[in-house]
Protein backbone atom coordinates (compact mmCIF):
# COMPACT_ATOMS: atom_id res chain seq x y z
CA UNK A 1 0.00 0.00 0.00
CA UNK A 2 3.14 2.26 -0.21
CA UNK A 3 2.88 2.75 -3.50
CA UNK A 4 -0.19 3.39 -6.43
CA UNK A 5 -1.09 0.24 -7.33
CA UNK A 6 -0.12 -0.98 -10.90
CA UNK A 7 -3.52 -2.14 -11.71
CA UNK A 8 -6.53 -1.12 -12.53
CA UNK A 9 -9.01 -3.07 -10.30
CA UNK A 10 -8.27 -5.90 -7.86
CA UNK A 11 -10.86 -8.76 -7.18
CA UNK A 12 -11.21 -10.49 -3.77
CA UNK A 13 -12.35 -13.84 -2.24
CA UNK A 14 -15.55 -12.92 -1.14
CA UNK A 15 -15.56 -16.02 1.77
CA UNK A 16 -12.32 -14.80 2.99
CA UNK A 17 -13.64 -10.84 4.30
CA UNK A 18 -17.41 -11.81 5.09
CA UNK A 19 -17.91 -11.67 8.68
CA UNK A 20 -13.63 -10.96 9.09
CA UNK A 21 -13.20 -7.34 10.91
CA UNK A 22 -10.03 -7.82 11.28
CA UNK A 23 -7.11 -6.34 9.47
CA UNK A 24 -7.79 -7.73 6.18
CA UNK A 25 -10.79 -5.69 6.16
CA UNK A 26 -9.23 -2.42 6.92
CA UNK A 27 -6.93 -2.76 4.15
CA UNK A 28 -9.86 -3.95 1.80
CA UNK A 29 -11.32 -0.30 2.58
CA UNK A 30 -8.37 1.15 1.95
CA UNK A 31 -8.06 -0.75 -1.43
CA UNK A 32 -11.76 0.13 -2.29
CA UNK A 33 -11.26 4.08 -1.72
CA UNK A 34 -8.35 3.66 -4.71
CA UNK A 35 -9.45 1.24 -7.07
CA UNK A 36 -12.64 -0.72 -8.05
CA UNK A 37 -13.12 -4.01 -6.08
CA UNK A 38 -15.23 -7.31 -7.56
CA UNK A 39 -16.28 -9.57 -5.11
CA UNK A 40 -16.00 -13.13 -6.30
CA UNK A 41 -17.36 -16.12 -4.18
CA UNK A 42 -16.70 -19.82 -4.28
CA UNK A 43 -19.52 -20.92 -1.99
CA UNK A 44 -22.97 -19.97 -3.03
CA UNK A 45 -23.24 -23.37 -4.22
CA UNK A 46 -25.51 -22.07 -6.92
CA UNK A 47 -26.01 -25.44 -8.75
CA UNK A 48 -26.97 -27.22 -5.02
CA UNK A 49 -30.12 -28.70 -4.40
CA UNK A 50 -29.78 -27.70 -0.87
CA UNK A 51 -32.13 -24.69 -0.39
CA UNK A 52 -30.08 -21.75 -0.70
CA UNK A 53 -27.83 -20.24 2.39
CA UNK A 54 -29.19 -17.49 3.31
CA UNK A 55 -27.20 -16.98 6.37
CA UNK A 56 -24.51 -16.79 3.58
CA UNK A 57 -26.38 -14.67 1.45
CA UNK A 58 -26.88 -12.25 4.05
CA UNK A 59 -22.91 -11.94 4.74
CA UNK A 60 -22.59 -11.74 1.32
CA UNK A 61 -25.14 -8.85 0.98
CA UNK A 62 -23.38 -7.07 3.96
CA UNK A 63 -20.06 -7.28 2.74
CA UNK A 64 -21.32 -5.85 -0.90
CA UNK A 65 -22.77 -3.26 0.81
CA UNK A 66 -19.41 -2.36 3.08
CA UNK A 67 -17.40 -2.66 -0.81
CA UNK A 68 -19.90 -1.44 -3.52
CA UNK A 69 -18.57 -4.21 -5.36
CA UNK A 70 -18.75 -3.46 -9.69
CA UNK A 71 -19.57 -7.17 -9.61
CA UNK A 72 -20.77 -10.16 -7.36
CA UNK A 73 -19.48 -13.12 -8.66
CA UNK A 74 -19.56 -16.73 -8.49
CA UNK A 75 -19.28 -20.21 -9.99
CA UNK A 76 -21.68 -22.68 -12.19
CA UNK A 77 -21.35 -25.49 -9.82
CA UNK A 78 -21.98 -27.01 -6.47
CA UNK A 79 -20.15 -27.08 -3.42
CA UNK A 80 -22.07 -29.78 -0.99
CA UNK A 81 -25.26 -31.56 -0.29
CA UNK A 82 -26.75 -32.44 2.75
CA UNK A 83 -24.74 -29.50 4.14
CA UNK A 84 -21.53 -30.57 3.64
CA UNK A 85 -19.55 -27.81 1.63
CA UNK A 86 -16.47 -29.77 -0.07
CA UNK A 87 -14.42 -26.31 -0.59
CA UNK A 88 -14.65 -27.51 -3.88
CA UNK A 89 -16.07 -26.39 -7.33
CA UNK A 90 -18.21 -29.64 -8.19
CA UNK A 91 -19.47 -30.18 -11.60
CA UNK A 92 -23.31 -30.30 -12.71
CA UNK A 93 -25.54 -32.57 -14.61
CA UNK A 94 -26.41 -30.41 -17.35
CA UNK A 95 -30.04 -30.74 -17.94
CA UNK A 96 -33.26 -28.83 -18.69
CA UNK A 97 -34.14 -29.53 -14.89
CA UNK A 98 -31.30 -28.33 -13.54
CA UNK A 99 -31.45 -25.51 -15.83
CA UNK A 100 -34.58 -24.47 -14.12
CA UNK A 101 -33.32 -24.75 -10.90
CA UNK A 102 -30.28 -22.66 -11.20
CA UNK A 103 -32.57 -20.11 -13.34
CA UNK A 104 -34.51 -19.73 -10.26
CA UNK A 105 -32.18 -19.78 -7.66
CA UNK A 106 -30.31 -16.79 -9.50
CA UNK A 107 -33.07 -15.08 -10.14
CA UNK A 108 -34.06 -15.50 -5.89
CA UNK A 109 -30.38 -14.14 -5.55
CA UNK A 110 -30.36 -11.70 -7.53
CA UNK A 111 -33.58 -10.21 -6.09
CA UNK A 112 -31.92 -10.28 -2.49
CA UNK A 113 -29.19 -8.76 -3.74
CA UNK A 114 -30.53 -6.23 -5.84
CA UNK A 115 -27.74 -6.95 -8.12
CA UNK A 116 -27.26 -8.78 -11.06
CA UNK A 117 -25.30 -11.63 -10.58
CA UNK A 118 -22.18 -12.99 -11.92
CA UNK A 119 -21.44 -16.61 -12.59
CA UNK A 120 -18.29 -18.63 -13.91
CA UNK A 121 -17.57 -21.50 -15.92
CA UNK A 122 -15.75 -23.55 -13.81
CA UNK A 123 -12.82 -26.30 -14.73
CA UNK A 124 -14.21 -30.02 -14.59
CA UNK A 125 -12.82 -33.37 -15.11
CA UNK A 126 -15.56 -35.31 -15.30
CA UNK A 127 -19.30 -35.36 -17.21
CA UNK A 128 -22.57 -36.85 -16.23
CA UNK A 129 -24.02 -39.39 -18.13
CA UNK A 130 -27.35 -37.54 -17.94
CA UNK A 131 -25.85 -34.14 -18.60
CA UNK A 132 -28.45 -33.63 -22.35
CA UNK A 133 -27.04 -29.46 -22.97
CA UNK A 134 -23.72 -28.60 -23.48
CA UNK A 135 -21.89 -26.41 -20.85
CA UNK A 136 -21.84 -22.95 -23.54
CA UNK A 137 -25.77 -23.70 -24.02
CA UNK A 138 -26.54 -24.10 -20.51
CA UNK A 139 -24.68 -20.78 -19.62
CA UNK A 140 -25.98 -18.94 -22.79
CA UNK A 141 -29.93 -19.79 -21.92
CA UNK A 142 -29.16 -18.86 -18.05
CA UNK A 143 -27.72 -15.68 -18.89
CA UNK A 144 -31.03 -15.38 -21.54
CA UNK A 145 -32.96 -15.98 -18.97
CA UNK A 146 -32.05 -14.39 -15.61
CA UNK A 147 -30.22 -11.73 -17.19
CA UNK A 148 -27.20 -12.75 -15.22
CA UNK A 149 -23.93 -11.66 -16.66
CA UNK A 150 -21.17 -14.06 -17.21
CA UNK A 151 -17.44 -14.74 -15.98
CA UNK A 152 -15.50 -16.10 -18.88
CA UNK A 153 -12.52 -18.14 -17.70
CA UNK A 154 -10.46 -18.75 -20.89
CA UNK A 155 -8.14 -21.17 -18.85
CA UNK A 156 -10.91 -22.99 -17.38
CA UNK A 157 -12.41 -23.48 -21.22
CA UNK A 158 -9.06 -24.60 -22.21
CA UNK A 159 -8.71 -27.03 -19.13
CA UNK A 160 -12.57 -28.55 -19.66
CA UNK A 161 -12.12 -28.38 -23.49
CA UNK A 162 -8.90 -30.54 -22.89
CA UNK A 163 -10.31 -33.20 -20.30
CA UNK A 164 -13.52 -33.26 -22.01
CA UNK A 165 -12.53 -33.15 -26.09
CA UNK A 166 -14.81 -30.14 -27.53
CA UNK A 167 -13.18 -27.31 -29.05
CA UNK A 168 -12.24 -24.20 -26.56
CA UNK A 169 -12.71 -21.98 -29.33
CA UNK A 170 -16.40 -23.24 -30.35
CA UNK A 171 -17.25 -22.96 -26.90
CA UNK A 172 -16.49 -19.00 -26.63
CA UNK A 173 -17.89 -18.30 -30.12
CA UNK A 174 -20.85 -20.29 -28.73
CA UNK A 175 -21.71 -17.83 -25.99
CA UNK A 176 -23.52 -14.60 -25.86
CA UNK A 177 -20.56 -12.24 -25.95
CA UNK A 178 -23.05 -9.19 -24.63
CA UNK A 179 -23.59 -11.15 -21.52
CA UNK A 180 -19.42 -11.45 -20.84
CA UNK A 181 -18.17 -8.92 -18.31
CA UNK A 182 -15.37 -10.22 -17.16
CA UNK A 183 -12.88 -12.31 -18.31
CA UNK A 184 -10.11 -14.89 -16.38
CA UNK A 185 -7.00 -15.77 -17.16
CA UNK A 186 -4.69 -18.39 -15.59
CA UNK A 187 -2.29 -20.96 -16.16
CA UNK A 188 -3.27 -24.73 -15.47
CA UNK A 189 -1.01 -28.22 -14.97
CA UNK A 190 -0.29 -30.82 -17.35
CA UNK A 191 -0.87 -33.94 -15.73
CA UNK A 192 -0.25 -36.33 -19.08
CA UNK A 193 -3.99 -37.43 -19.76
CA UNK A 194 -5.63 -34.33 -18.29
CA UNK A 195 -5.01 -30.79 -17.36
CA UNK A 196 -5.86 -29.16 -13.76
CA UNK A 197 -6.77 -25.85 -13.65
CA UNK A 198 -3.91 -25.15 -10.63
CA UNK A 199 -3.59 -21.27 -10.71
CA UNK A 200 -0.03 -21.67 -9.95
CA UNK A 201 1.55 -21.41 -13.74
CA UNK A 202 1.91 -19.01 -16.31
CA UNK A 203 -0.71 -18.51 -18.50
CA UNK A 204 0.16 -20.74 -21.65
CA UNK A 205 0.06 -19.59 -25.13
CA UNK A 206 -3.45 -21.83 -25.90
CA UNK A 207 -4.72 -19.70 -23.20
CA UNK A 208 -3.38 -16.36 -24.51
CA UNK A 209 -4.81 -17.63 -28.22
CA UNK A 210 -8.67 -17.62 -26.88
CA UNK A 211 -8.40 -14.69 -24.61
CA UNK A 212 -7.72 -12.79 -27.71
CA UNK A 213 -10.47 -14.76 -29.49
CA UNK A 214 -12.68 -13.80 -26.59
CA UNK A 215 -11.68 -10.08 -26.49
CA UNK A 216 -12.42 -9.58 -30.17
CA UNK A 217 -16.09 -11.03 -29.54
CA UNK A 218 -16.77 -9.00 -26.24
CA UNK A 219 -15.32 -6.25 -28.00
CA UNK A 220 -12.88 -5.92 -24.76
CA UNK A 221 -13.72 -6.38 -21.51
CA UNK A 222 -12.12 -6.48 -17.33
CA UNK A 223 -9.07 -9.08 -17.36
CA UNK A 224 -8.10 -10.68 -13.90
CA UNK A 225 -5.01 -12.63 -13.68
CA UNK A 226 -5.84 -15.29 -11.92
CA UNK A 227 -2.51 -17.03 -8.89
CA UNK A 228 -3.66 -18.31 -5.97
CA UNK A 229 -0.57 -20.72 -5.49
CA UNK A 230 3.04 -20.84 -5.85
CA UNK A 231 2.57 -16.58 -5.85
CA UNK A 232 5.65 -14.93 -7.48
CA UNK A 233 6.34 -11.08 -6.30
CA UNK A 234 4.31 -8.66 -7.36
CA UNK A 235 6.31 -7.05 -10.37
CA UNK A 236 6.40 -10.62 -11.51
CA UNK A 237 2.94 -10.79 -11.41
CA UNK A 238 2.33 -7.24 -13.12
CA UNK A 239 4.28 -8.32 -15.59
CA UNK A 240 2.37 -11.48 -16.36
CA UNK A 241 -0.86 -9.36 -16.78
CA UNK A 242 0.73 -7.11 -19.01
CA UNK A 243 1.58 -9.72 -21.14
CA UNK A 244 -2.39 -9.25 -22.28
CA UNK A 245 -1.58 -6.43 -24.29
CA UNK A 246 0.73 -7.96 -26.50
CA UNK A 247 -1.83 -10.53 -26.90
CA UNK A 248 -4.22 -8.73 -28.39
CA UNK A 249 -1.78 -6.94 -30.85
CA UNK A 250 -1.53 -10.63 -31.62
CA UNK A 251 2.39 -11.63 -30.10
CA UNK A 252 1.48 -14.58 -27.90
CA UNK A 253 3.65 -15.24 -25.09
CA UNK A 254 4.98 -18.42 -26.07
CA UNK A 255 5.00 -20.45 -22.86
CA UNK A 256 3.68 -23.56 -22.66
CA UNK A 257 1.72 -25.32 -20.56
CA UNK A 258 3.63 -26.04 -17.10
CA UNK A 259 4.37 -30.72 -16.25
CA UNK A 260 3.51 -31.06 -13.38
CA UNK A 261 5.85 -32.22 -11.22
CA UNK A 262 3.71 -32.71 -7.79
CA UNK A 263 2.65 -36.36 -7.05
CA UNK A 264 -0.44 -34.77 -6.00
CA UNK A 265 -2.11 -31.97 -7.46
CA UNK A 266 -4.66 -30.24 -6.01
CA UNK A 267 -7.06 -28.14 -8.29
CA UNK A 268 -8.86 -25.01 -6.73
CA UNK A 269 -5.86 -24.50 -4.24
CA UNK A 270 -6.91 -22.43 -1.82
CA UNK A 271 -3.27 -20.76 -1.09
CA UNK A 272 -5.33 -17.55 -0.95
CA UNK A 273 -6.78 -17.93 2.32
CA UNK A 274 -3.61 -18.60 4.15
CA UNK A 275 -1.87 -15.81 3.02
CA UNK A 276 -5.05 -13.96 5.42
CA UNK A 277 -3.43 -15.41 8.42
CA UNK A 278 -0.10 -14.37 8.44
CA UNK A 279 -0.15 -11.27 10.65
CA UNK B 1 -22.06 -37.70 -4.61
CA UNK B 2 -21.49 -36.69 -1.05
CA UNK B 3 -20.32 -39.98 0.33
CA UNK B 4 -17.66 -40.18 -2.70
CA UNK B 5 -15.88 -37.45 -1.62
CA UNK B 6 -16.44 -37.30 2.26
CA UNK B 7 -16.54 -40.70 3.18
CA UNK B 8 -13.68 -42.25 4.97
CA UNK B 9 -10.87 -44.39 2.78
CA UNK B 10 -9.60 -44.71 -0.74
CA UNK B 11 -12.16 -44.28 -3.45
CA UNK B 12 -12.81 -47.95 -3.95
CA UNK B 13 -14.16 -47.89 -0.18
CA UNK B 14 -15.64 -44.80 -0.91
CA UNK B 15 -17.63 -45.96 -4.34
CA UNK B 16 -18.66 -48.82 -2.16
CA UNK B 17 -20.53 -47.03 0.28
CA UNK B 18 -21.96 -44.63 -2.21
CA UNK B 19 -22.91 -47.81 -4.28
CA UNK B 20 -24.74 -49.46 -0.70
CA UNK B 21 -26.56 -46.21 -0.63
CA UNK B 22 -27.72 -46.26 -4.29
CA UNK B 23 -29.21 -49.52 -4.85
CA UNK B 24 -25.25 -51.15 -6.68
CA UNK B 25 -25.17 -47.87 -8.77
CA UNK B 26 -22.06 -48.07 -10.47
CA UNK B 27 -19.74 -45.26 -11.43
CA UNK B 28 -19.27 -45.66 -15.05
CA UNK B 29 -22.85 -45.31 -15.50
CA UNK B 30 -22.67 -42.19 -13.77
CA UNK B 31 -19.53 -40.45 -15.15
CA UNK B 32 -18.86 -40.13 -18.77
CA UNK B 33 -15.24 -42.18 -19.96
CA UNK B 34 -13.78 -40.69 -22.83
CA UNK B 35 -10.42 -39.58 -24.19
CA UNK B 36 -8.84 -42.65 -22.75
CA UNK B 37 -9.58 -41.26 -18.60
CA UNK B 38 -11.45 -43.92 -16.74
CA UNK B 39 -14.85 -42.71 -14.54
CA UNK B 40 -12.52 -43.98 -11.98
CA UNK B 41 -9.58 -41.52 -12.97
CA UNK B 42 -11.73 -38.23 -13.37
CA UNK B 43 -12.95 -38.58 -10.20
CA UNK B 44 -10.18 -39.04 -8.06
CA UNK B 45 -8.79 -35.75 -8.85
CA UNK B 46 -12.29 -34.73 -6.93
CA UNK B 47 -11.44 -37.15 -3.96
CA UNK B 48 -7.77 -36.66 -4.01
CA UNK B 49 -8.02 -32.60 -3.25
CA UNK B 50 -10.52 -32.83 -1.40
CA UNK B 51 -8.36 -34.07 1.75
CA UNK B 52 -5.10 -32.11 0.21
CA UNK B 53 -7.02 -28.56 0.45
CA UNK B 54 -8.51 -28.88 3.59
CA UNK B 55 -5.24 -30.60 5.35
CA UNK B 56 -3.55 -27.32 3.75
CA UNK B 57 -6.36 -25.31 5.25
CA UNK B 58 -5.57 -27.49 8.83
CA UNK B 59 -1.55 -26.54 8.59
CA UNK B 60 -1.99 -22.87 7.63
CA UNK B 61 -4.27 -22.46 11.34
CA UNK B 62 -2.14 -24.73 13.78
CA UNK B 63 1.31 -24.48 12.55
CA UNK B 64 2.79 -24.10 16.32
CA UNK B 65 0.80 -27.57 16.92
CA UNK B 66 2.73 -28.95 13.60
CA UNK B 67 5.63 -28.04 14.48
CA UNK B 68 5.24 -29.53 18.40
CA UNK B 69 4.00 -32.71 17.40
CA UNK B 70 5.53 -33.14 13.69
CA UNK B 71 4.17 -33.42 10.40
CA UNK B 72 3.64 -36.62 10.58
CA UNK B 73 1.29 -37.08 13.63
CA UNK B 74 -0.30 -33.31 12.61
CA UNK B 75 -1.18 -34.87 9.63
CA UNK B 76 -2.82 -38.24 10.61
CA UNK B 77 -4.53 -36.62 13.07
CA UNK B 78 -6.15 -33.56 10.80
CA UNK B 79 -6.80 -36.15 8.04
CA UNK B 80 -9.08 -38.05 10.70
CA UNK B 81 -10.83 -35.13 11.75
CA UNK B 82 -11.35 -33.69 8.08
CA UNK B 83 -12.77 -37.41 7.69
CA UNK B 84 -14.42 -37.38 10.90
CA UNK B 85 -16.29 -33.94 10.67
CA UNK B 86 -16.66 -32.95 7.07
CA UNK B 87 -16.65 -29.67 6.45
CA UNK B 88 -20.26 -27.74 7.30
CA UNK B 89 -19.78 -24.35 6.87
CA UNK B 90 -19.09 -21.47 3.65
CA UNK B 91 -16.16 -20.42 5.27
CA UNK B 92 -12.68 -22.48 5.55
CA UNK B 93 -12.16 -20.33 8.95
CA UNK B 94 -14.64 -22.62 10.71
CA UNK B 95 -12.77 -25.69 9.35
CA UNK B 96 -10.33 -26.08 12.65
CA UNK B 97 -13.14 -25.13 14.96
CA UNK B 98 -14.21 -28.31 16.62
CA UNK B 99 -10.14 -29.81 16.26
CA UNK B 100 -8.93 -28.82 19.87
CA UNK B 101 -12.14 -30.78 20.80
CA UNK B 102 -11.28 -33.48 18.41
CA UNK B 103 -7.82 -33.88 20.14
CA UNK B 104 -9.21 -33.91 23.38
CA UNK B 105 -11.55 -37.22 22.42
CA UNK B 106 -9.15 -38.86 20.85
CA UNK B 107 -6.91 -39.10 23.61
CA UNK B 108 -5.88 -42.35 24.61
CA UNK B 109 -7.62 -43.41 28.18
CA UNK B 110 -5.31 -41.99 31.06
CA UNK B 111 -5.03 -45.59 32.53
CA UNK B 112 -3.84 -46.89 29.41
CA UNK B 113 -0.19 -44.94 29.90
CA UNK B 114 2.40 -43.70 32.10
CA UNK B 115 1.80 -40.84 34.09
CA UNK B 116 4.53 -38.48 32.37
CA UNK B 117 3.52 -39.60 29.08
CA UNK B 118 -0.48 -38.68 30.14
CA UNK B 119 0.63 -35.06 31.29
CA UNK B 120 2.21 -34.80 27.92
CA UNK B 121 -0.79 -35.71 25.74
CA UNK B 122 -2.81 -33.19 27.14
CA UNK B 123 -0.59 -30.18 25.66
CA UNK B 124 -1.63 -31.13 21.95
CA UNK B 125 -5.10 -29.86 22.56
CA UNK B 126 -4.13 -27.38 24.63
CA UNK B 127 -2.07 -25.53 22.01
CA UNK B 128 -4.62 -26.29 19.83
CA UNK B 129 -6.86 -23.89 21.44
CA UNK B 130 -4.90 -21.09 21.87
CA UNK B 131 -3.81 -21.22 18.31
CA UNK B 132 -7.75 -21.49 17.41
CA UNK B 133 -8.29 -18.51 20.23
CA UNK B 134 -5.64 -16.50 18.36
CA UNK B 135 -6.84 -17.21 15.03
CA UNK B 136 -10.63 -15.98 15.80
CA UNK B 137 -9.61 -12.76 17.38
CA UNK B 138 -7.68 -11.80 14.41
CA UNK B 139 -11.00 -11.82 12.34
CA UNK B 140 -13.54 -10.68 15.40
CA UNK B 141 -14.99 -7.14 15.89
CA UNK B 142 -12.18 -4.93 17.30
CA UNK B 143 -12.32 -1.72 19.22
CA UNK B 144 -10.58 -0.01 16.21
CA UNK B 145 -13.85 1.69 15.42
CA UNK B 146 -13.91 2.79 18.77
CA UNK B 147 -11.35 4.68 19.88
CA UNK B 148 -13.26 6.50 22.45
CA UNK B 149 -13.69 3.32 24.88
CA UNK B 150 -10.13 2.33 24.76
CA UNK B 151 -8.33 6.06 25.09
CA UNK B 152 -6.15 5.62 28.25
CA UNK B 153 -6.82 6.10 31.67
CA UNK B 154 -5.21 8.73 34.11
CA UNK B 155 -3.57 6.57 37.05
CA UNK B 156 -6.18 7.43 39.28
CA UNK B 157 -9.12 7.57 37.27
CA UNK B 158 -10.65 4.39 38.88
CA UNK B 159 -11.07 6.10 42.21
CA UNK B 160 -12.52 9.02 41.00
CA UNK B 161 -14.46 8.64 38.17
CA UNK B 162 -17.51 6.48 37.43
CA UNK B 163 -16.06 3.51 35.53
CA UNK B 164 -17.72 0.64 33.57
CA UNK B 165 -16.16 -1.96 31.77
CA UNK B 166 -17.09 -4.36 28.93
CA UNK B 167 -14.97 -7.14 27.45
CA UNK B 168 -14.32 -6.15 23.79
CA UNK B 169 -15.33 -8.76 21.14
CA UNK B 170 -12.22 -10.08 20.60
CA UNK B 171 -11.18 -10.99 23.97
CA UNK B 172 -11.20 -15.11 24.76
CA UNK B 173 -10.09 -15.99 27.76
CA UNK B 174 -8.65 -19.30 28.54
CA UNK B 175 -7.60 -21.33 31.19
CA UNK B 176 -4.87 -23.61 30.39
CA UNK B 177 -3.16 -27.16 31.53
CA UNK B 178 0.23 -25.43 30.63
CA UNK B 179 1.70 -22.25 30.83
CA UNK B 180 1.66 -22.03 26.72
CA UNK B 181 1.69 -18.41 25.60
CA UNK B 182 5.41 -18.13 25.85
CA UNK B 183 5.65 -21.50 24.11
CA UNK B 184 3.50 -20.40 21.14
CA UNK B 185 5.83 -17.06 20.79
CA UNK B 186 8.83 -19.08 20.77
CA UNK B 187 7.40 -21.09 18.04
CA UNK B 188 6.29 -18.39 16.29
CA UNK B 189 9.58 -17.40 15.68
CA UNK B 190 10.87 -20.85 14.28
CA UNK B 191 11.83 -21.86 17.64
CA UNK B 192 11.67 -25.68 19.08
CA UNK B 193 10.83 -25.02 22.30
CA UNK B 194 11.04 -27.85 24.85
CA UNK B 195 7.11 -28.26 26.39
CA UNK B 196 6.73 -26.85 29.24
CA UNK B 197 5.90 -28.57 32.37
CA UNK B 198 2.46 -29.09 33.29
CA UNK B 199 0.97 -26.05 35.52
CA UNK B 200 -2.69 -24.31 35.64
CA UNK B 201 -1.94 -21.57 33.70
CA UNK B 202 -4.60 -18.37 32.41
CA UNK B 203 -4.19 -16.49 28.84
CA UNK B 204 -6.03 -13.07 27.76
CA UNK B 205 -5.87 -12.91 24.10
CA UNK B 206 -7.21 -9.35 22.70
CA UNK B 207 -6.33 -7.05 19.59
CA UNK B 208 -6.19 -3.32 19.67
CA UNK B 209 -5.02 -1.12 16.55
CA UNK B 210 -4.98 -4.35 14.66
CA UNK B 211 -2.33 -5.78 16.35
CA UNK B 212 -3.02 -9.48 18.05
CA UNK B 213 -1.95 -9.71 22.05
CA UNK B 214 -1.48 -12.45 23.75
CA UNK B 215 -0.90 -12.55 27.35
CA UNK B 216 -0.43 -15.09 30.15
CA UNK B 217 -2.41 -13.29 33.20
CA UNK B 218 -2.51 -13.88 36.85
CA UNK B 219 -6.10 -15.71 38.42
CA UNK B 220 -7.31 -12.24 39.57
CA UNK B 221 -6.61 -10.42 36.32
CA UNK B 222 -8.38 -13.73 34.51
CA UNK B 223 -11.40 -13.26 36.92
CA UNK B 224 -11.83 -9.59 36.52
CA UNK B 225 -11.69 -9.79 33.12
CA UNK B 226 -14.12 -13.07 33.07
CA UNK B 227 -16.45 -10.74 35.75
CA UNK B 228 -16.80 -8.10 32.44
CA UNK B 229 -18.23 -10.23 29.39
CA UNK B 230 -21.22 -8.42 30.12
CA UNK B 231 -20.98 -4.17 31.01
CA UNK B 232 -19.70 -3.97 35.28
CA UNK B 233 -19.42 -1.23 37.03
CA UNK B 234 -15.49 -1.45 37.78
CA UNK B 235 -16.05 -1.62 41.83
CA UNK B 236 -18.43 -4.99 40.93
CA UNK B 237 -15.54 -6.39 38.46
CA UNK B 238 -13.00 -6.17 41.10
CA UNK B 239 -15.40 -7.81 43.72
CA UNK B 240 -16.10 -10.59 41.15
CA UNK B 241 -12.09 -10.75 41.25
CA UNK B 242 -11.69 -11.14 44.60
CA UNK B 243 -14.27 -13.59 45.27
CA UNK B 244 -13.22 -15.89 42.58
CA UNK B 245 -9.23 -15.31 43.57
CA UNK B 246 -9.24 -15.32 47.25
CA UNK B 247 -7.59 -11.85 47.37
CA UNK B 248 -8.91 -9.21 48.86
CA UNK B 249 -10.65 -5.97 46.96
CA UNK B 250 -8.48 -3.63 48.45
CA UNK B 251 -5.69 -5.18 46.64
CA UNK B 252 -7.46 -5.98 43.26
CA UNK B 253 -7.91 -2.00 43.17
CA UNK B 254 -4.63 -1.37 43.68
CA UNK B 255 -3.33 -3.23 41.17
CA UNK B 256 -5.66 -2.06 38.80
CA UNK B 257 -4.28 1.44 39.12
CA UNK B 258 -1.36 -0.03 36.58
CA UNK B 259 -2.85 -3.34 35.32
CA UNK B 260 -6.58 -1.45 33.72
CA UNK B 261 -4.60 0.88 31.21
CA UNK B 262 -2.60 -1.95 30.15
CA UNK B 263 -6.16 -4.18 30.14
CA UNK B 264 -7.18 -0.85 27.75
CA UNK B 265 -4.48 -0.25 25.80
CA UNK B 266 -4.54 -4.20 25.06
CA UNK B 267 -7.74 -3.96 23.63
CA UNK B 268 -9.29 -6.38 26.18
CA UNK B 269 -11.31 -4.07 27.85
CA UNK B 270 -13.38 -0.72 26.67
CA UNK B 271 -14.94 1.60 28.88
CA UNK B 272 -18.99 1.89 28.22
CA UNK B 273 -21.28 5.03 29.27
Amino acid sequence: MRHPPQVDWFEIISENFMDNFGYARHVLERMAAIRPIVMHGVSMSIGSTDPLDWKYLESLKALAEFVQPVWVSDHLCWTGVSHVNTHDLLPMPLTEESLGHVINRVGQIQDFLRRPLVLENPSTYFEFRESTITEWDFLSELAKQTGCGLLLDVNNVYVSGFNHGFDPEHYIRSLPPESIVQIHLAGPSDCGQYLVDTHDQPVPAPVWRLYKLAQELTGGVSTLLEWDANIPDFPELVAELHKADAALRGMIPDAPVSKSIAAAVVSNPVGFQLALNDD
Amino acid sequence: MKAVVTERGGLDEKLQAAASQHDGLRIEDVIVEKRGLSAHKRLSIYTGGYVLRLLECMRADFPALRNFVGDTVFDAFAKAYIISHPPKSSSLFDLGAGFPQFLEETKPPDSALQADLNGLLDMPPELARLERARSEIRRAPGTEQDPQGTQPLSPLAIFSESITLEATPCLRLLKLKFPLVDFLRRSDRNERPAPPLPESSFAALGRSNYRLHMEEVAMWQFAFLKACEHPLPLPLAAGRAAEESGKETAFILAELVVWLPVALGLGFLRRVS
